[in-house]
């Protein structure tokens, strides 16, 4: 999910930094006077050291675990989000996996979207299980974060495929492996559940303000989409399609055609095509989840 | 599990084989060269390449860049060794593109290809100990640099820790187990990893506090190779402005 250099418009890189700089500059004001540099330290090289696991998923393939809702899960949103920002960095600088340019991209999607969503969705649902909260936020958590990044790259000129194209390929993928990352969060959390149940309490969490400015920043990001659209964007396989006079034959159009339901506006059939898309995957996930917990 | 291990083990090899890679290579004159100076340039040199996509403009860059890398005596093989693969990978994301526009998909492939040569040239001849001091001296918040310099150190001590934890499972398994409970136990694993690694944060702290725990700062002044090569910086950024 690195974005490397050359796959964003520099605006757009620009933005992200800007955004990923002002909540990483907010969270290091929060945890001002904490002496917990070697906090952050240590489980940053943990969090690095598991994502070097390679998990074996079925077909023969593999999937690496990202950890940021764990991160925030464990450290509280703040602490998570710098804890994750210092393992892309490290794999930026040392590594050179993730693009310099696109750091401040890298960071919003896998430090910020990913700590802050997956902490507000393990803290909304822990009181029902812990475990399926765990594995809801880190599936969701990483899901988002793939989402964001393929906004990212869709709505940048210098990429050449569009949003309708970069974000399905990214949330759909993501959404898949991201059940590994779900069942892993859950296992993590269920066992230090049980082991030490203090490290999951009282974590450092935003106000309301501040919690509001910070979703609002992550909710209006992808605004930049619309207005893609807006200044007439289009798809540039149907360009090429056009250009050689080849037309559209499907065999079968599926039951929500080209995100759209059939009869209504295609704005909020899209709308309504992603909410059951997103519904659809959540439902798994939970049946999953109680799986995971009865096995 | 042991699906798990052998194929980390493998990939982390590979990986880990970067950590030590600007400690022990053939030293260059780019070695030499001030952190502060190759930092900056690095993302000049990036934002050279990444913002344009004129054919004449990157390959200036690249160009450049190559030449440099040549000249101060660093492998260009090692190299190209080391950004082919996503260079590869970038070029072929974007085939389906070059049926519309053919030339988009040399450019593009170009411009990754000349970012990854820059961020290379720094990775190879810059300890992470200078990037971080670096990173001070351009007012980076010292809680960051020194938690980003902490995780660098116990990265490797981490892994093995993790992977002691799962070597250790493995060798007392009895059944083979489905996939999902590979993901269940490596979960439960991780966890006890995770409240190993706080304890450890926890011993660190107190032996810092103990020590001492401040970051170093830059003292020493540029030097003439350094002026060098922002001269050569300078020099590329012009070229690349005119044509």
């Amino acid at each position: 999910m690195h974005i490397p250099d050359g796959y964003l418009d520099l605006s757009i890189a620009a933005v992200f930094y800007i955004l990923s700089v002002a909540v990483l500059g907010y969270s290091i004001y929060r945890l001002r006077g904490q002496k917990i540099t070697p906090l952050f330290g240590i489980v940053a090289a943990a969090i690095f050291a598991a994502q070097m696991l390679n998990w074996p998923i079925p077909g023969g393939t593999s999937a690496h675990f990202v950890g940021g809702a764990l991160a925030g899960i464990l450290l509280g949103p703040y602490a998570g989000a710098l804890a994750m920002a210092v393992v892309l960095t490290i794999q930026c600088l040392v590594f050179a996996d993730g693009g310099v340019t696109a750091l401040g991209a890298n960071i919003w999607n896998m430090a910020i979207v990913n700590v802050f969503a997956g902490y507000y969705v393990y803290r909304f649902i822990e009181r029902f299980s812990k475990s399926a909260a765990a594995f809801i936020a880190g599936w969701l958590g990483i899901t988002l974060a793939a989402i964001f990044a393929g906004i990212e790259i869709g709505i940048s000129s210098a990429f050449g495929y569009e949003l309708a194209i970069t974000v399905p390929v990214m949330g759909i993928w993501h959404g898949i492996l991201g059940i590994v990352e779900g069942v892993i969060t859950a296992g993590v959390v269920g066992y230090i559940a049980a082991a030490r149940p203090d490290v999951l309490e009282k974590k450092a969490a935003p106000g309301k303000l501040s919690l509001g400015v910070i979703a609002v920043m992550i909710a209006v990001s992808p605004i930049f989409a619309y207005a893609a659209e807006l200044v007439g964007y289009s798809e540039p396989l149907e360009n090429a399609a056009e250009m050689l006079g080849l037309e559209e034959n499907p065999i079968y159009e599926g039951l929500l055609p080209d995100y759209t339901v059939p009869g209504l506006d295609p704005y909020t059939g899209t709308l309504i095509a992603g909410a059951v898309g997103t519904a659809i995957v959540l439902a798994l996930g939970i049946i999953l989840a109680r799986y995971a917990r009865t096995a | 599990m042991h699906e798990l291990l052998e194929r980390t083990i493998r990939e982390a090899s590979g990986y880990f084989q970067n950590f030590l890679i600007h400690e022990y290579s053939k030293k260059s004159a780019l070695h030499a060269v001030d952190a502060r100076v190759k930092l900056l340039a690095t993302i000049i040199f990036i934002v050279l390449a990444v913002s344009t996509f004129k054919l004449e403009k990157v390959l200036l860059v690249l160009i450049f860049l190559t030449i440099i890398s040549a000249v101060t005596g660093l492998s260009l093989r090692s190299l190209a060794g080391r950004i082919w693969l996503f260079t590869l990978f970038s070029f072929i994301v974007v085939i389906p593109i070059s049926l519309s526009d053919p030339a988009y998909l040399i450019t593009f492939t170009l411009r990754v290809a000349a970012s990854l040569l820059a961020i290379q040239m720094l990775v190879m001849t810059t300890s992470f100990s200078e990037i971080c001091l670096a990173l001070r001296y351009f007012r980076v918040p010292e809680l960051f640099v020194s938690a980003l310099w902490l995780a660098y150190r116990y990265a490797i001590l981490m892994f093995r820790e993790l992977l002691g934890i799962l070597i250790a499972r493995e060798s007392r398994r009895v059944s083979k187990g489905s996939h999902m409970d590979v993901w269940k136990k490596g979960g439960e694993a991780m966890g006890l990893f995770f409240l190993r690694s706080f304890e450890k944060a926890e011993r660190v702290q107190l032996a810092m506090e103990a020590r001492g725990e401040t970051l170093n700062h830059y003292h020493g002044k540029l030097k003439k190779l350094d002026f060098v090569y922002a001269t050569i910086l300078v020099f590329t950024v012009f070229w690349w402005v005119i044509i």
